[in-house]
């Protein structure tokens, strides 16, 4: 049999460093490596720094999903305070990450993900009037025809590939591509109005937001989100249904372990009864969330090695990056260590976390009837079971499921805010305490833990984020971490073009700043 | 380009030069009288030691849509999140740049890990041998954003990797110092737009101060344009989150941070940290991070200075 090589370093339309190395056997990948190629120590560098400085800090882990660090920086504090924000607070703090969650789901279909899969040349068969549409037709033209050294860049080169042949699909999307900056960009507004700006949003502190939520502010958050609620509605669901129809196959594609594991996220204005609920499906079986099960293996990653494999989360203040010797060393080994990422496991299981674990533990949890209303529609009308979810088009699909519901909660949301009140509610900085917060943010579940000294500094922090679920390497038991996984088994038709793996790594959003940090 | 007139090209260019209020350096006339095919300047794009935040700000610039940046202002021949190109085609694209004669701009986002190199690599070649080659080539570097110019939160006390800013690894290699910095958490598109913008139309940088940075931009601190800073000069200070008043005893970083944050503020002058009720937390200072960035005046871990 010929064994085949396929590298994809770096892969681009991600968040960060990721470089993925297969074998493939007759064009079947039966071994896949995912390496995270950055590091930068924050989470240890936390130590010796005030407890408040720790969201602000871990919110740099990542500019894409920011607004969930500053909420489980939040939460971890206010934990360890004993303390929860007061009804504004919370309700801000849902309504600046809810409008971030947004922002996120367009940037990663459009920007991230569409071009591997609708075909941008349509546009030069384009005969209407739109002013963006023709620009784009006359520039691609113009560009294609031209000496320049890389014409079109950065839309070309690309993977030669099957893409779409639907001109109307391809027009829309390219469309919607340019389109979808506009509203983007709106969306930051609306977590800039309270939350200052974005990324990178200052207003949520332990004890809610510093945002007094004026009527002025109300007012521009619901026009903002008026045009952004229409654009979901229309122009993203007709472009993903489009891409779900011509794809229907990635449905069968990337499909992993199927082990699944959420955070309860978007509560009430009282800290409870969350839109997304936390849990753990296993084999097919719903669980509730038990902290305790969680461990971090290093067997695989970039680390001196520590007696134990599997660290318990606050265990260690010790996270030795191995010397420039070590790493050649390592690389030179067929069985060496091979990521910066660490290896979390959940009961010593591998899970992937993000869209759809947030959408079929919700389901099995069956705390949000409205929800699973909507599972059950799309199933029927797509002729798809709950088995199909974690997938490369069940992940695309269960992102739009879950803005749907988002956008529902935050038109209840907004109006309970009570305008010109405090959102904040100072609390006494805690001393020798321990706290952790959870949240998610759009590509998965997210854990910080706190812990503080008898002066208010932090003495030990960590952070376990959604994409070092999924992009984990293998652990000291051998098993691959879930996006290793859902590559095996992948048919590339071109090995030159492996564009098969490529939609399916891009599948799990994977942001490579924030799983490293 | 024949649909779109030269004067209409120009006419948004002059938008995003009155967006960063910056009409009176760079005047309309100014634009039409620069050389008549403007000529499109190549742009590279790289993540350090980054979060991905200034690139994700940088698609919020609206007063030019992106696309038109993208297709009618300047050519983005790679940019890691928008990048059709994928593994070895990026290394195709950046190896043919290099082997030709075209002149680029190169835009670093995030620090450079120089003690251990391999905390950042791409393509299987660690950060600083892409610096050497890509920095030494370029006719002008942009630092984007505070990790790329002051070291950020990926140079705090207790990091190991040993980041240098791109200033300092420029120095360090003896790579000329056609050198911008632009910082800010993360940072402003207009600030980038407008620095391109200018580069495009008048073959120069703007004008900088000793930092390299603009001066347009940063040279007054956030304090001197605070609109809390005539109850700073009257010693009227808000004690509490939510009071009326000065941040500066809740620990506001304004007065020693520069940045243009109360004119040009962020998402399209939307907000800004100090009027969302929240003190200056210096993002764009040499510090970022303190050890403490808000704090109550009370606290005993402060140092207090009798105002």
């Amino acid at each position: 049999m010929a064994t085949k090589r396929i590298v994809i370093d770096p892969m681009t339309r991600i968040e960060g460093h990721l470089k993925i190395r297969t074998s493939a056997e007759n064009g079947i990948i039966v071994d896949a490596r995912a390496s995270a190629e950055m590091f930068r120590g924050i989470e240890k560098a936390l130590i010796g720094y005030d407890v408040r400085v720790a969201q602000h800090v871990t919110q740099r882990v990542c500019g894409i999903c920011p607004y969930a660090h500053a909420e489980a920086a939040s939460h971890a504090l206010e934990n360890a305070m004993k303390m929860k924000p007061n009804p504004n607070g919370q309700l801000l703090r849902s309504l600046i990450t809810a409008a971030y969650h947004l922002q996120d789901y367009l940037l990663h279909f459009y920007q991230l993900c569409s071009l591997d899969f609708i075909d941008i040349t349509s546009c030069l068969k384009y005969q209407g009037k739109d002013k963006t549409l023709l620009g784009i037709k006359t520039w691609i033209a113009h560009e294609l025809k031209s000496s320049e050294i890389f014409p079109a860049t950065p839309f070309f080169p690309r993977y030669e590939a099957d893409y779409s042949k639907n001109d109307e699909l391809n027009i829309s999307a390219v469309k919607n591509y340019a389109d979808s900056l506009a509203i983007m960009a709106d969306l930051h507004k609306m977590v800039a109005i309270f939350g200052g700006k974005a990324p990178h949003p200052v207003t949520l502190e332990a004890g809610g937001v510093t945002t007094i939520p004026t009527f002025g502010k109300i007012a521009k958050y619901k026009t903002w989100f008026r045009k952004a609620e229409q654009f979901i509605t229309e122009k993203y669901y007709n472009d993903l249904l489009g891409v779900l129809g011509e794809f229907k196959g990635y449905f069968q594609e990337g499909k992993g372990y199927g082990n699944l594991l959420s955070y309860p996220y978007f509560p009430d204005k009282h800290g409870e009864h969350f839109a997304f609920a936390g849990g753990a499906t296993i084999h097919g079986k719903y669980q509730p969330l038990d902290m305790n099960l969680i461990s971090e293996d290093h067997t695989y990653a970039y680390y001196e090695d520590l007696p134990s494999t599997g660290i318990k989360p606050l265990m260690s203040t010790q996270l030795k990056p191995i010397t420039p010797n070590r790493f050649e060393q390592e690389r030179d080994k067929a069985n060496g260590k091979y990521s910066w990422a660490k290896a979390p496991r959940y009961n010593g299981e591998p899970m992937e976390v993000g869209p759809v674990a947030r959408l079929i533990n919700t389901y099995h949890s069956k705390t949000n009837p409205r929800l699973q209303q909507k599972v059950d529609q799309f199933n029927r009308k797509l002729g798809i079971t709950l088995a199909d979810y974690p997938s490369v088009m069940g992940r695309h699909l269960s992102r739009f499921i879950l803005a749907s519901e988002t956008m529902e909660r935050i038109k209840e949301q907004i109006e309970e805010l009570s305008p010109n009140e405090p959102a904040f509610v100072e609390g006494e900085t805690p001393r020798n305490a321990r706290g952790y917060g959870l949240t998610e943010a759009t590509r998965g579940a997210l854990a910080h833990w706190i812990e503080t000294d008898s002066k208010g500094y932090i003495q030990n922090y960590e952070l376990i984020v959604p994409t070092t679920w999924n992009i984990s390497p293998r652990d000291s038991q051998g098993k691959p971490g879930p996006v290793e996984k859902m590559l095996l088994g992948t048919n590339v038709n071109d090995t030159d073009h492996p564009i098969e793996l490529a939609r399916i790594v891009r599948s799990t959003d994977p942001c490579l700043a924030c799983s490293v940090h | 380009m024949k649909d779109i007139t030269r004067r209409e090209a120009l006419k948004k260019m002059y938008q995003a030069v009155i967006a960063v209020g910056a009409s009176t350096f760079l005047s309309f006339d100014d634009l039409l009288a620069a050389q008549e095919t403007p000529v499109k300047p190549y742009v590279l794009w790289f993540h350090g030691t980054s979060c991905s935040g200034c690139s994700s700000a940088f698609l919020d610039m609206e007063d030019v849509p992106v696309m038109e940046l993208l297709t009618q202002f300047f050519k983005m021949v790679f940019h890691p999140d928008l990048s059709a190109a994928t593994g070895h085609q990026v290394l195709q694209v950046i190896d043919t740049l290099l082997e030709s004669e075209q002149e680029y701009i190169f835009v670093l986002e995030g620090a450079i890990p120089v003690k251990l190199p391999h905390a950042c690599m791409i393509g299987d070649k660690p950060l600083t041998d892409w610096v050497d080659k890509l920095a030494t080539r370029a006719t002008v570097n942009v630092a984007g954003g505070t990790c790329a110019v002051h070291g950020g939160v990926t140079k705090m006390q207790g990091t190991l990797t040993g980041a240098m800013t791109l200033q300092e690894y420029m120095n360090y290699r003896n790579i000329p110092p056609s050198l911008v910095n632009l910082p800010s958490c993360p940072m402003k598109p207009e600030h980038i737009t407008y620095t391109l913008l200018h580069y495009i139309k008048k073959g120069t940088l703007p004008k900088m101060d000793n930092h390299r940075m603009p001066k347009h931009f940063f040279r007054r601190s956030v304090h001197e344009r605070c609109i809390y800073h005539a109850d700073y000069q009257e010693n009227f200070f808000a004690e509490f989150i939510g009071d009326d008043g000065c941040l500066f005893k809740l620990g506001c970083q304004g007065p020693a941070t520069k940045n243009n944050c109360f004119t040009v503020g962020y998402n399209s002058n939307t907000n800004n940290c100090i009027r969302a009720g929240h003190p200056c937390i210096g993002c764009a200072g040499e510090r970022f991070p303190r050890q403490i960035m808000y704090h109550r005046y009370a606290d005993p871990r402060t140092i207090k200075n009798k105002i």
